[in-house]
């Protein structure tokens, strides 16, 4: 009985309030609710990782019209197809900068299919400022953030020697590291050689080390160099630098050449073209000369490089200390440019030892890659004083090892790189000699405007150099026996003069004698520019004291072109940029012109 | 277990069919919905008002996902599986997941497993409720689906405000799950569950105390306990039949061995039985989320750190994943070969062997009017057949 | 599970085995050795119930693995069964009689993969494609993404720009590696 009546319970139900929605096409969507696209286009980077990950295709990355290419942006922006998308949010999850996020607005009506193909952010819809939507929930984030961090030694134990403080990194890690890259290369443009980044950090992943080793030559035969001192634009130009540690890519160059013998590396670059008959002279064993070299080199040309020092290396021999830079390591660069046969003359000045003039009238090509090897004077009271060094010099003695008298307590002014390395070396000797480390560098700037990289800046504190900041040179204080024992510094206030423009003044109220047997001045550095001669220097075209030239590097002269730190200045990885780019250019002259016209002795 | 299968295939009773003899016409049911069960068809012939045959096909709804699956990245299969199933799509993100952390070693944080059992139950539920409607249905009792598609739309909700979806939620992901749960859920949940239960007991009443639907489903498609493992039975349509087979028992799987249940058991085997223990089952369901959220932690991280999924390879390697899923037995193969794609993955759906193999050999015998019901009652989905 | 296996290794010439979990082992056998061995296990070891057949394809080595997953619930484990069959004449043993199910199983990878089951019932039918012409789809040297280039039409209106490129072009780089 009860099977035939309880049905009719159903009948219940005629008295209830109906259960649908009054309203269902204003209904709010949860605040999580994966709906339409948005997109905070000035965060945006257009790294392309949405795209990559987009399983449907849905994504294409296009040109927006005020977003041009620049460091760390590619100009482009992400524009999604409705007609694929699945709305899985794996775009929002993998966002490298997390401008990508999604509104909880889920209607939108329009004749035009094609309407729903759109650039969020920019075409302008009306979920854009909607508060509420999709977000990665706290935690929640498909890159890894955090930089496997690099062995180091000790502060206590590197300041007692030379011996180089970064370890690299083990296979184990280099793959670690090389796995957080997102492969967007947003780096090779930033990069002034354009390395092609992505694919030798695919290689470390692989494991595929000769391929790493090829990819590295292509474009820089400096990379045992540059894999331990390049300043490394490409990390901040790193798409994951935005909400994390940009990837270590300097390391990462670096351990691919760790893991190659030099016998392999040699192999790897290979004999290089035949023998073309053109000549071509080089001023200076530096990283912009022996790049231009090895690639003259590779195709074939005979190349012969003078070097007025004892051994080639230029600036990266004699200005980097051996504790960032080891020799063996420089040289092993070296050593896979020479294996292409270019004849490096060391101890050979020209200028003394061979004119400017036989070397024109001998070559196709003379490219002048001198370098900035003369220390600026700040010419304070007392500069004149012997004990009043500058660092270039001083690094060079370090670096030919000779010895010098170290000074118990040294002053060094300047705030870039350069002093950062004069006060560490010294650090290391005074250890070494007096078993104490008394150095302070003076800087103009303010903490956390310094120059300097901000890793030397650390490095160096843990070494025991003092940083005195916002200070102004003013002048040495001698005593009246000739003894040097201070710099006079008084300090920098910054000040905003009637103009409007900031500015900075020197505050004589508060004075500093910073005790010092030994000042060294790391306040720039100038070309030495005497080897050309009289009659040269007067036919050449000049940007003030630097020698005019092209964007190829190519003096008023057509034989003579002038590349490196000389034009530049000083940057490892530019005077290597520039090397390439001068030697491409000359192999263009030469393309253009027949022997006979370009050589002089070439009539004989 | 008996060699039951192998006699069964020798000794065939059923008289030889004579088309051109005149008793006999072909009747095509489906492929549209034939009841709730999705697209495909049965080839019935019939004699008289009584089917003497069924023939199944399929082919309506394949859309190659374990190929497209071979062109995707790890993480790149993630949005597709729960595709393959629409009515409970999240054992397949489940499975899938489970299979992949196994393969690559990934550790899933203890809060992520209860969020995915709770999400599991939820799906059950669901579920379980469109089966309600469909069965009813079949037999024209269309308030049933108008009740259980009321208070599946409110779990539907509680989907929506915790994953960012209504049906295809996305929302577990290799190596965890995208987020804990909003502020409230655990409110808005408690009024949904007593929705449903206020619900489930009107269903009781009007559907299984019905003189109507018993007479129907009653006696009617029975399954006789030795076929279970011949046919390869599992779920509620081998627990019907009296067998407690339950992978969440048989083989625990996430938090389940924390949680107090039974599997729920019939006897008859028939339509009805089938029914009830689904019913049950629902009402465990919601036992078990209560004790889920009880007791669920409610800090700590839901994902553990991946790989950078972009370049994820796994080593080559093979496993099975399975969970029980409102139908039974749901699980994936999944082969690996050291690159950053899977080599194969082959999904198992209960409905395979349910609606294929099972219902040819159940459908000699029944009345047409019954084949809609019959096809419901083994509770399947076509698109987990052509995946 | 080791005890089974090795009770299964003093009756039946097994090759390579994978324990991938405790309640979980694949064994590669020869084809002789399949349908002895299943049997074995259905009837004797309480491995009732067939979870799936299906096939791998390697390519690369010219042949395809087929696996049967069989279960037994009571001490809850499962076993793979593998056998490796050559690629170019994929033929392998029917085991509808064992399991009726299997049928449509072998129904699937004569299709899918182009792996005969001589006797298996309606093997030559139709499964889930109709009309196809092409080689057996889920075969690996199938390329679902030139099938559906060649076959369907593709919306205009679509491109994109790789960063790095449109970079280099609009930075006007020259050098570096192309």
């Amino acid at each position: 009985m009860r099977d035939v009546l309880s049905p009719f319970l159903a009948w219940k139900n005629l008295f209830r309030e109906p259960v649908s929605i009054a309203d269902p096409l204003n209904r709010e969507a949860a605040p999580r609710y994966r709906g339409f696209h948005k997109n905070d286009v000035s965060k945006c980077i257009g790294c392309g990782t949405c795209e990559t990950i987009c399983q449907n295709g849905a994504i294409d990355m296009v040109p927006v019209a005020g977003f041009e290419p620049k460091d760390g942006d590619s100009g482009l922006r992400p524009r999604i197809d409705y007609g694929r998308c699945c709305w899985c949010a794996l775009c929002v999850d993998v966002c490298t900068t997390g401008s990508l996020t999604m509104s909880n607005a889920y209607k939108w009506i329009d004749a035009d299919p094609d309407a729903f193909r759109f650039v969020p952010g920019v075409d302008a819809k009306s979920w854009d400022e909607a508060e509420d939507g999709y977000r990665r929930a706290d935690g929640h984030h498909l890159t890894i953030r955090e930089r496997v961090p690099m062995q180091e030694l000790a502060p206590e134990v590197r300041v007692g020697g030379f011996d180089e403080i970064v370890a690299g990194y083990d296979v184990a890690l280099a793959k670690l590291e090389a796995d957080r890259c997102v492969s967007c290369g947003l780096c090779i443009a930033a990069c002034p050689t354009h390395m092609s980044i992505p694919q030798y950090i695919e290689a470390v992943r692989d494991g595929d080390y000769r391929r790493g080793v090829r990819l590295l030559y292509e474009t820089n035969p400096f990379s045992n160099t540059c894999g331990r001192v390049c300043t490394h634009v490409c990390e901040t130009a790193c798409a994951l630098r935005n909400e994390g540690d940009p990837i270590a890519i300097r390391w990462l160059k670096r351990h691919i050449m760790d893991q190659v013998s030099q016998d392999e590396v040699r192999e790897i670059i290979g004999a290089p073209a035949p023998a073309t008959g053109r000549k071509i002279a080089i001023v200076g064993a530096g990283p912009a000369g022996l790049t231009a070299a090895f690639d003259l080199a590779k195709a074939g040309h005979a190349v012969t490089v003078f070097e007025a020092a004892e051994k080639p290396g230029g600036m990266l021999r004699y200005g980097i200390p051996e504790y960032r830079l080891p020799y063996d390591m420089l040289d092993r660069d070296i050593d896979a440019i020479t294996s292409l046969g270019v004849e490096i003359r060391s101890d050979c000045r020209v200028g003394r030892d061979v004119a400017m003039a036989e070397l024109h009238e001998g070559h196709d090509a003379v490219v002048l890659a001198i370098g900035l090897h003369v220390g600026r004077s700040l010419r304070m009271p007392g500069s004149e004083h012997p004990q009043v060094r500058k660092a270039v010099d001083l690094l060079r003695s370090i670096g030919e090892g000779m010895s010098f008298d170290v000074p118990r307590t040294a002053v060094v002014i300047g705030g870039g790189n350069v002093a950062m390395d004069i006060a560490r070396s010294l650090a290391r000797l005074q250890k070494l000699t007096h078993g104490e480390v008394k150095v302070t560098v003076t800087t103009r700037k303010e903490p956390g405007h310094i120059v300097a990289d901000p890793e030397e800046v650390r490095e160096c504190g843990e070494e025991g150099v003092v940083i005195a900041y916002a200070r102004g040179p003013q002048r040495l204080v001698i005593e009246e026996d000739g003894r040097l024992t201070g710099l006079l510094t008084w300090r920098i206030v910054p000040k905003i003069d009637d103009k409007g423009r900031s500015a900075t003044i020197c505050d004589e109220g508060d004075a500093v004698v910073h005790p010092a047997d030994m000042v060294v001045e790391a306040t720039g550095q100038a070309a030495d520019v005497g080897l050309l001669g009289e009659a040269l220097t007067e036919e050449l075209a000049w940007n003030r004291d630097r020698l005019a030239v092209d964007a190829d590097g190519r003096t008023s002269l057509p034989w003579l072109w002038a590349v490196g730190d000389c034009i530049n200045g000083p940057d490892v990885v530019h005077a290597v940029a520039d090397g390439h780019r001068t030697a491409a250019a000359i192999e263009r002259a030469f393309a253009e012109t027949s022997i006979e016209r370009t050589r002089p002795d070439a009539r004989r | 277990m008996t060699a039951g299968a192998d006699v069964l295939a020798a000794t065939d009773p059923r008289p030889p069919i004579d088309l051109s003899s005149g008793k006999y016409l072909k009747l095509w049911q489906g492929p549209q919905h034939p009841g709730i069960t999705g697209n495909m068809s049965i080839e019935l012939t019939v004699c008289g008002d009584e089917v003497v045959e069924g023939k199944t096909h399929v082919g309506y709804l394949h859309r190659g996902f374990e190929k497209l699956m071979e062109r995707r990245t790890f993480i790149q299969v993630f949005p597709i599986v729960c595709r393959v199933c629409v009515p409970e799509p999240d054992f397949n993100e489940y499975c899938y997941a489970a299979a992949i952390e196994e393969l690559a070693g990934i550790e899933v944080p203890e809060r992520a497993r209860w969020i995915r059992t709770l999400i599991l139950e939820m799906g059950r539920i669901n579920s379980y409720l469109m089966y309600l409607g469909g069965q009813a249905g079949a037999f024209g009792l269309g308030v049933i689906g108008q009740w259980t598609t009321h208070v599946r739309d409110l779990m539907l909700d509680r989907f929506e405000e915790m994953t960012g979806a209504r049906i295809y939620h996305m929302f577990i992901l290799p190596g965890g799950v995208r987020d804990g749960l909003p502020d409230g859920f655990d409110r808005r949940m408690a009024e949904t569950l007593r929705e449903i239960e206020r619900t489930m007991a009107d269903v009781e009443n009007v559907m299984f105390h019905n003189a109507v639907f018993k007479k129907r489903t009653r006696g009617v498609g029975v399954i006789p306990v030795d076929l279970v493992d011949t046919y390869g039975i599992t779920g509620p349509n081998a627990r019907a039949a009296g067998l407690p087979n339950d992978v969440r028992k048989d083989h625990p799987y996430l938090v389940y061995p924390e949680l107090r249940f039974e599997p729920v058991i019939g006897h008859e085997s028939d339509m009805y039985a089938r029914a009830d223990v689904r019913r049950r089952d629902l009402l465990v369901s919601i036992d078990l989320i209560r004790q889920i959220l009880a007791r669920m932690p409610r800090s700590g991280p839901t994902m553990s750190r991946l790989p950078n999924v972009l370049h994820w390879k796994i080593p080559r390697g093979e496993t099975y994943v399975r969970g029980e899923c409102s139908r039974g037995e749901y699980g994936y193969y999944v082969v690996t070969d050291g690159s950053g794609y899977p080599r194969r993955i082959n999904v198992r759906g209960p409905s395979y062997t349910h609606a294929m193999a099972l219902l040819e050999h159940l459908i000699p015998g029944t009345n047409i009017s019954d084949v809609a019901a019959l096809m419901v009652s083994l509770h399947t989905y076509p698109p987990e057949i052509e995946r | 599970m080791r005890t089974l296996l090795a009770r299964l290794k003093e009756r039946f010439a097994l090759g390579p085995i994978t324990e991938q979990r405790p309640d979980l082992a694949f064994v590669t056998v020869e084809r002789e050795t399949l349908r002895p061995l299943l049997r074995h296990l259905r009837d004797a070891e309480g491995f009732t119930h067939l979870v799936l057949l299906t096939a791998v394809d390697w390519i690369e080595e010219g042949l395809f693995q087929l696996t049967w997953l069989v279960h037994d619930r009571r001490r809850a484990r499962d076993i793979g069964l593998r056998v490796m069959v050559a690629r170019d004449a994929p033929v392998m043993d029917a085991v509808h009689d064992l399991w009726p199910t299997a049928a449509t199983y072998q129904r699937e990878l004569k299709e899918m993969f182009g792996i005969d089951f001589p006797g298996s019932p309606r093997i030559d039918e139709e499964f889930i494609l109709e009309g196809w012409v092409d080689i057996p789809p889920y075969r690996r040297d199938f390329d679902t993404l030139k099938f559906s280039e060649e076959t369907f039409e593709h919306r205009a209106g679509r491109g994109t720009t790789d960063p790095a490129t449109h970079m280099r072009e609009h930075l006007g780089i020259q050098g570096g590696s192309k």
